[in-house]
């Protein structure tokens, strides 16, 4: 049935644009209502950035380099990861509910709704820490771009990377969680998984990794092309070429997003089945 | 009312620790998941410090053997620090089922405790394969001596209560803030810093390692890892870990002070 409310052809582009628009300028609404609530989760988010720059600083304060990559560099890698993840917070939170909505059988009333599910499932709330992760990621980018000597002439190439990166991740997250589908559970631990392993791992040179790591990051679970891959092309890392591979990841990752979730409806036989 | 004889107390703690274990691993897949990937943290971390004290280079007295058993000691601790169920505690004063369990002839905050200790055994399998296979890939020297190792374990074991406290301190917030996330993060945050997980003690400067080891968190690790590498002597070893006892029976008193405060707001849904 949600299969077929989703394929529905009067969901036009635009309907979905303004369900999704309205319901997260309605989460917005709701945080305002709760003021201490936001800082209190923006505050967060900012501290785990600032442990990163702390890392980083406190790293390079001892050695010039790793493996290649200076003090400028690694802050450009993750600011640029902070603000996808950032993103993800702000954009589809929801998604990190979609293992509760199975266990509970709140994905029913969702298909009988007008909309797309994931939509739905994607605006139930609004991760206010991303407000901090946006804003220091952003910080930490900006700073390490500068440092890394960076100018302006490179800043088409930094859009791009950034819009990539911010939809890899909303659909790598909305994926992960959706397999609460099948693996049932309260907790998405594949996605938590999954950002725990970008914040340790992908915050430095793949070059650190075996060729294992660095095969399944690009082709596999591509969170190589988050950051790393158009950061390596901005400081001369990498060829141009691999720039190309940014927004392919990126569509294959919301092809795959949207293709899991579907499935994962299918299976769907809400609660206590 | 007389207390229940201690047997009783047991019993009912026992009871409990066991209820919240089998709950986190209710649903196994998912949590076999998190035994197989949980220590993909570590192991990047010992990839960058392996890369970076290469060729015998050493970095505010690590060597990579020193570091690589700091590494995994670490790991150890913080998921005791960080891998107990505080989100229960935290729903029950959230959602007001607190008011339900002060009608209950149990201590709540010895209660809580209990459950903490359960849902910390479920992530021992996952330690245990975490470390196992950073043995596997890059070996874990041992302690410097059989004593050193012992007191090791028993640093490790005193994180066990001290985690507790700090995480019941932070939940108590729910009390005032009435979402617990933001508080969780920014506790584990502290908690990473100030431990010396994220950056070992030694490479903080003066004046922040002074600030670090008057505070509690040093002592998840770097207590245990200084004993561990045979940093301290015997007498140092020693007042450590009295330290480290000290501050689990200081917050757990005040966390006692704190509740007794804390239960005169409580509110469910408004009313």
């Amino acid at each position: 049935m949600a299969d077929t409310i989703a394929r529905d052809r009067s969901l036009t582009a635009r309907h979905v644009g303004g369900v999704y628009g309205r319901a997260l300028v309605a989460q917005i609404r709701a945080i305002t209502e709760y003021p201490a609530d936001f800082w209190v989760m923006a505050s967060a988010g900012v501290m785990w950035n600032l442990l990163q720059f702390a890392f980083l600083t406190v790293l390079f304060a001892t050695v010039p380099d790793v493996a290649g990559w200076s003090y400028h560099e690694m802050l450009l890698l993750s600011g640029l990861l902070s603000v996808a993840a950032g993103s993800t917070a702000l954009l589809c939170d929801g998604v990190w509910s979609t293992g509760q909505m199975v266990l509970k059988g709140e994905i029913d009333y969702r298909m009988t709704r007008p909309a797309p599910v994931v939509v739905q499932v994607a605006t139930t709330h609004i991760g206010m820490q991303g407000f901090g992760e946006v804003a220091f990621g952003l910080v930490m980018a900006v700073y390490g771009w500068i440092g890394a000597g960076l100018g302006l002439a490179a800043a088409p190439v930094g859009v791009l990377a950034l819009v990539c990166a911010v939809v890899i991740e909303c659909a790598l997250v909305t994926a992960f969680c959706a397999v609460n589908f099948w693996i049932k559970g309260p907790m998405s631990n594949f996605a938590f998984m999954l950002i725990d392993l970008q914040n340790s791992a992908m915050t430095m040179p793949l070059g650190l990794f075996p060729s294992g790591v660095r095969i399944v990051t690009m082709f596999v679970v591509p969170v190589a092309f988050v950051n790393f891959v158009p950061v390596a092309v901005l400081t001369g890392h990498l060829s141009g070429w691999w720039l190309v591979g940014t927004p392919l990841a990126a569509l294959a990752a919301l092809l795959a997003a949207v293709g899991v979730f579907r499935l994962g409806l299918r299976s769907y036989d809400s609660a206590g089945h | 009312m007389t207390a229940p004889p201690l047997a009783h107390r047991l019993t009912v703690d026992l009871a409990l620790a066991r209820l919240t274990f089998r709950r986190r691993v209710a649903y196994r897949v998912n949590w076999l998941f998190t035994v197989v990937i949980g220590g993909g943290g570590m192991l990047a971390s010992l990839a960058l410090w392996r890369h970076l004290l290469d060729g015998g280079a050493a970095m505010g007295g690590y060597d990579w053997d020193a570091m690589r058993a700091y590494l995994v000691l670490g790991f150890i601790t913080m998921t005791v620090a960080v891998g107990g169920a505080d989100f229960d505690i935290a729903d029950r004063i959230l959602d007001g089922m607190v008011a339900i369990d002060l009608t209950k002839p149990v201590d709540f905050q010895r209660a809580r405790a209990a459950e903490y200790i359960g849902s910390i055994l479920a992530t021992v399998p996952g330690a245990a394969f975490s470390v196992a296979l950073a043995a596997l890939l890059v070996g874990l020297p041992g302690p410097a001596s059989p004593l050193a190792g012992a007191l090791t374990a028993v640093s490790v074991l005193l994180s066990l209560p001290l985690s507790f406290c700090l995480t019941f301190l932070s939940v108590l917030t729910c009390f005032w803030v009435k979402r617990y996330l933001g508080v969780m993060w920014a506790r584990e945050a502290v908690t990473m810093f100030f431990s010396g997980m994220l950056v070992p003690l030694a490479l903080f400067p003066d004046p922040l390692r002074a600030l670090a080891w008057s505070l509690p968190f040093a002592h998840f690790t770097g207590t245990p890892t200084g004993i561990y590498l045979g940093r301290f002597d015997l007498p140092a070893a020693l007042g450590l870990l009295a330290a480290q006892a000290a501050w689990v029976v200081a917050l757990w008193w005040l966390a006692r002070l704190l509740w007794s405060r804390a239960i005169t707001t409580v509110t469910v849904h408004g009313g």
